[in-house]
């Protein structure tokens, strides 16, 4: 067989197509309008990128995995509310942190446990619990904002390294790092593929598929535990509208970045990629003066195409063929 | 263990084995499928085990593989008692299988299946490095040259398979359990695979190779354990049988109660004249089916006979509309037709019944009446009696120009079922019976009415019996003669050839996606059909 030259290879890559929309878009955009290129309106992109990429990479595995969590952006809403009244408690920052992690952590292992004891389908599962979790945000609240006043939390999301470096990019790029090695160079990784593509085969060749689908919904409540607490740190306050509609962009930047529905495979970069790209578009449409109520129409468009190009790229596997 | 265990104990050859299997019994709901099994395997020999479909060769496998627990008897693995209690634990005890159905990940790549659920480590991190070393050590050793980081969904089935060796070499396993590895090789790949086998077996492993076709076990194989009906009915030295000896062992005494006189009553039913209902001529689809021309006439039936593998079941699925045919002609009442997916293939009265119910052919959710009712159409019940119009499309009637959805008249509905379910003796407590809650058998004849209700000129049926009890398939056989009085013309694939012999007049022996013989079934025995099945 011919080894593809590196356009070609670089064209066949799943990531691919959310690169080159990431272009095109910062091309548009920025010729469309100055505004998009100044430094508040990319650091604002990152900073959204950033938590979108974190619960993203999260649910890369899950979908990898053959399964889907729908309880992401409530568990951002959750353990965001519970940082915030831990701080109003007065804890120390790195203990509130820990704890919203641990929240998240928690949440996720329930997803696992229903899905693995009672043998639901992860979706249902995960449906159910993200309308207990919202019940839970709203007894704990009683439906009031929370205010945060920690200016130390508030850098988590907006601060910056040099006045530069947003330090959202930096928790998001060690995340992404984290992540990979995981996915890639573990055996927990390997096998989240394994049962992602073919479930009897991981079964056959010894592998807990019980264990290691705790393990995943486990890690993808604490990455959404962390991107909930990042919103957070942005608003400076919490309510129950944090992560409302999270698990949908969650989803989409997976599936954006190339990574199949069918599972067998994740594509980390891509994920990446999506988020900036979706981040990118919505401050594009921004700055534009467009109003965000046209936002949602937009992004459900962009998903409908990613799932276009995905169910043709499946289709094409198999006949046997590979199409960009 | 009771005495018939005990006495195959003492009945086995007692040179040095790796595993040794004794006594074996398997019962399947009160029903036994093994009779006290004895099987050894030695280290460096390829021992063939074959049998007929049923003959309990799956489930020997499956005990090794600790998929299946015997009832009774026991398994040794040198001399010491083992109980596998899942099928990590056989893998442990050094035990490899190949399954037909292969078990790789389509979507990782060939290093990462062949160290899959055993992947070497070092804090926590998989060598990655490490591992490719050493697959690359063992595909050459396999004399075969990939690139350890393809994606093995990518890759032919007999790569596939050549992964899975190189999972079991890798993992060191002194028995490797083939189950029919040769059934979607080619020739060549064959030949590849059978150089590997050798090779492992001057390594000192033992191999349990299961396989349909004789040539490959006289060819490869150093012992032969013949099933039959769940019994072993002979362990022998290759050299010292033949083809003949052993097909007479996995026959038994069928093959002469046919030859005497349990010759089928519709023998004397002679295949009308005129014009074939479907004819095929040349017809090539995939890689598999090359050059196939068969014709039956309406009222005829006509068999189709090969091993797995053969392209029975996909030339079912060309002459239904699933697989693109390439090259050649099909002809409906001398009309040359392109059935280009099934729905084109039913307008035009062709049906088919496919191998497996559950998966394809009934609904479990519904009941047996929506089951059996699910493709009638009264307003073309003059289309109903078999010949008429095959070549024509059907004209569309008022339920199906509305887009299906207009309502069927209940009365028109339960007349047909009552009817169907009187004809064919379907055995229910009633209409809104669960159809999951039926025999194999019933489900079966409720699927030979909707058959029936469609209005069908060729019925193809794949495995018509398999899964139903003995008094059932004779009821479906009296359905089939019944069907064929009618005018339709049938066509019936089928691994139990005693099933061609009752039902069909021409025998059509398929062997690696050819036809290689048509043989009028009054005129050859079972044994002829079998050699040439054999090949």
């Amino acid at each position: 067989m011919k080894k593809p030259g590196l356009v070609g290879r670089i064209l066949a890559a799943d990531s691919a197509a959310s690169m080159l929309a990431l272009i095109a878009v910062f091309v548009i955009f920025s010729s469309v309008n100055g505004r998009f290129l100044t430094g508040l309106n990319i650091h604002g992109i990152i900073v959204s990128a950033a938590i979108s990429a974190i619960t993203g990479l999260g649910m890369t595995l899950i979908i990898a995995m053959r399964a889907l969590d729908l309880s992401v952006g409530s568990i951002m809403g959750f353990s965001a509310i519970i940082a915030a009244e831990l701080l109003a408690f007065g804890w120390p920052l790195w203990l509130v942190i820990v704890a919203g992690m641990l929240v998240g952590c928690g949440l996720g292992l329930v997803n696992g446990l229903l899905i693995v004891l009672l043998r639901l389908p992860s979706f249902i599962a995960t449906l159910a619990t993200l309308s207990m979790i919202l019940g839970g945000q709203l007894l704990i609240t009683q439906g009031e904002t929370v205010p945060i006043h920690n200016a130390v939390f508030g850098s988590l999301a907006i601060g910056t390294i040099g006045g530069y470096l947003p330090l959202a990019a930096i928790i998001a790029a060690l995340i992404f790092a984290v992540v990979w090695v995981v996915f890639h160079r573990t055996p927990f990784g390997r096998h989240v593929a394994a049962i992602g593509g073919d479930v009897r085969a991981a079964i056959g060749a010894g592998i807990n598929v019980n264990r290691v689908t705790l393990g995943a919904f486990t890690l993808v409540g604490l990455l959404a535990a962390l991107s909930g607490m990042m919103v957070a740190a942005e608003l400076q306050n919490a309510d129950s509208t944090i992560g409302a509609g999270a698990e949908l962009t969650a989803i989409a930047v997976v599936v954006v970045g190339g990574t199949s529905l069918a599972g067998g495979r994740g594509n980390l970069f891509g994920t990446v990629c999506a988020a900036v790209l979706l981040a990118s578009i919505k401050a594009g449409l921004n700055v534009a003066n467009v109003s965000s109520l046209y936002e949602d129409l937009v992004f459900g468009g962009i998903l409908i195409v990613a799932l276009m190009v995905d169910g043709l790229r499946r289709g094409n596997r198999r006949r046997g063929m590979l199409v960009v | 263990m009771n005495d018939l265990g005990a006495q195959a104990v003492q009945a086995i050859d007692h040179g040095h084995a790796v595993v040794r299997a004794t006594g074996i019994r398997k019962a399947f709901g009160g029903v036994e499928v093994l009779h006290g099994v004895d099987l050894d395997l030695r280290p460096g020999e390829v021992h063939a085990l074959v049998g007929e479909n049923g003959a309990g060769k799956s489930t020997i496998i499956n005990m090794l593989g600790g998929r299946l627990h015997p009832d009774e008897g026991r398994i040794e693995i040198d001399g010491a008692p083992v109980e596998f209690r899942n099928p990590l634990a056989a893998r442990r005890a050094g035990i490899s299988i190949i399954a037909q159905e292969l078990e790789v990940v389509p979507t990782l790549t060939i290093v990462e299946n062949a160290f899959l659920g055993a992947e070497p480590t070092r804090h926590g991190l998989i060598r990655w490095g490490d591992a490719r070393r050493r697959v690359e050590a063992v595909l050459s050793e396999l004399g075969v040259h990939a690139d350890p980081d393809q994606v093995v969904g990518s890759m032919s089935v007999a790569d596939q398979q050549l992964v899975e060796i190189a999972k079991a070499v890798l993992g060191e396993f002194r028995v490797l359990v083939m189950d029919e590895p040769t059934s979607a090789l080619n020739l060549a790949d064959t030949a590849r695979l059978f150089k590997i086998v050798r090779r492992l077996r001057a390594d000192g492993v033992a191999i349990l190779y299961v396989s349909h076709r004789l040539w490959e076990v006289f060819d490869l194989a150093d012992r032969v354990t013949v099933l039959r009906d769940g019994s072993r009915i002979m362990t022998a030295e290759i050299g010292q049988t033949d083809v003949g000896a052993v097909i007479r062992a996995m026959l038994g005494t069928r093959s002469s109660l046919i030859a005497e006189g349990g010759k089928p009553r519709h023998a004397a039913r002679v295949a009308r004249g005129g014009l074939p209902a479907l004819e095929l001529e040349g017809v090539q689809s995939g890689e598999l089916l090359q050059d196939i021309s068969l014709h039956v006439h309406p009222g005829e039936v006509i068999g189709l006979a090969g091993v797995i593998g053969s392209g029975r079941t996909e030339l079912a699925e060309a002459i239904y509309g699933l697989r693109p045919i390439e090259r050649g002609t099909v002809r409906l009442n001398g009309v040359a037709v392109a059935l280009r997916d099934p729905k084109e293939a039913s307008r035009r009265g062709v049906f088919l019944l496919p191998e497996d119910r559950k998966l394809e052919g009934i609904f479990g959710h519904l009941d047996v009446r929506e089951n059996v009712i699910l493709n009638y159409d009264p307003n073309s019940e003059d289309l109903q009696k078999g010949q008429a119009a095959a070549t024509m499309p059907r004209a569309r009637s008022p339920r199906r120009r509305l887009g299906g959805l207009a309502p069927i008249p209940l009365k028109a509905e339960r007349r047909a079922f009552g009817a169907m379910r009187t004809a064919l003796g379907i055995r229910c407590s009633g209409p809104e019976a669960r159809i999951t809650a039926l025999s194999g058998g019933n489900q079966q004849k409720a699927l030979f009415a909707r058959a029936a209700l469609s209005g069908p000129s060729v019925l193809f049926l794949s495995e018509p019996t398999r899964g139903v009890d003995v008094g059932a398939k004779e009821e479906i056989y009296s359905a089939i003669d019944n069907f064929a009085a009618r005018g339709i013309a049938i066509v019936v694939s089928s691994s139990e050839l005693g099933e061609l012999f009752r039902l069909a007049t021409t025998i059509y022996v398929l062997r690696g996606g050819r036809i290689v013989a048509q043989i009028a079934a009054d005129a050859a025995s079972e044994e002829d059909v079998l050699k040439l099945m054999a090949g």
